[in-house]
């Protein structure tokens, strides 16, 4: 596009403007790495302890310090993505404070269940999964996730009424419709998008 | 016809990069090139005329030891350009 001072119609402004907007909406795409990370772990961590509460294996016991690990990764994946990242989305800072705020909640429940050993404690991280997972969902109109805060908050219920075996089960299911498979589709949306591009 | 409309805004270039920066929160000079297509000197001239009148901000820092322009809209900038799409809104209705 070249500048030229000629008098647009007011057809043409219009397309142009609504053109414009189309492109810059369209260049947001996530990567859906973080999403597959923390989906990927947090179904590993409780198919290992549902596991173990067969195998009765002492140090697997400790399976879920892999969340902390999984931190480091997750820092590399922030900053590398924020260098390849041309522009700043409306909602990005929004959206940085919600899983900042999560990922602080998700630690002081640790903590307050470790220390206080507060029984059902599932249902209270399945709610806590499901709010940044449905407000993320919500704000970017995107519905696997809009639908996995929901199936959060249906395992938080159900883990109510159940034992611990089916906790872990719960927490697969929420891990696997809150983020592993919206991390899939984006993951897949990215690919398609960056090929096109080359 | 179209004495009523702001002349900064009413360029093809310019509209193009005021419309992009009203989408996001703010963008690299390397953003707005790619998606207007325009040439980066072109380019340059029509983002000083955007800052000249106040309508957008320009920030130049470094990244990874490269020079790097951010550009954001200012709230002077979304002013206008709601009244020039205000504007427009009324001819096409006319």
């Amino acid at each position: 596009m070249e500048n030229n001072d000629e008098p647009l119609s007011q057809a043409k402004s219009l397309e142009l403007i609504e053109e414009m907007i189309y492109k810059a909406k369209n260049s947001y795409h996530e990567s859906g790495t973080s999403a597959l990370l923390w989906g990927g772990i947090i179904m590993f961590c409780s198919a290992v302890s549902l596991g173990n509460i067969y195998w009765r294996i002492g140090w697997l016991e400790e399976v879920w310090l892999l969340t902390i690990l999984a931190i480091i990764p997750q820092i590399i994946i922030s900053i590398r993505e924020g260098r390849a990242q041309k522009f700043k989305a409306h909602t990005d800072d929004a959206m940085s404070g919600i899983w900042i705020s999560f990922g602080v909640a998700i630690f002081l429940t640790s903590y307050f269940t470790n220390v206080i050993k507060v029984e059902g404690a599932g249902s209270l991280f399945l709610i806590l999964y499901g709010m940044p997972t449905f407000a993320t969902g919500y704000t970017h109109r995107f519905t696997p996730m809009i639908v996995g805060g929901i199936v959060c908050w249906v395992c938080a219920i159900i883990s109510i009424y159940t034992v611990l075996q089916a906790d872990f089960v719960l927490f697969f299911i929420a891990a696997f419709f809150a983020w592993f498979l919206p991390g899939l589709i984006l993951r897949r949306a990215y690919l398609k998008e960056k090929k096109t591009n080359v | 016809m179209f004495k009523e409309l702001d002349p900064i805004l009413h360029s093809q270039l310019r509209l193009a990069v005021m419309s992009l920066l009203i989408s996001v929160k703010e963008a690299e000079f390397t953003f707005l090139k790619e998606k207007t297509g325009a040439t980066a000197g072109n380019l340059s001239v029509q983002i000083q005329k955007l800052k000249e009148a106040e309508y957008i901000e320009v920030q130049k820092q470094f990244k990874d030891n490269y020079p790097q322009t951010i550009c954001k809209v200012t709230s002077k900038g979304v002013d206008a350009f709601e009244t020039y799409v205000k504007a427009l809104q009324g001819y096409i209705k006319r």
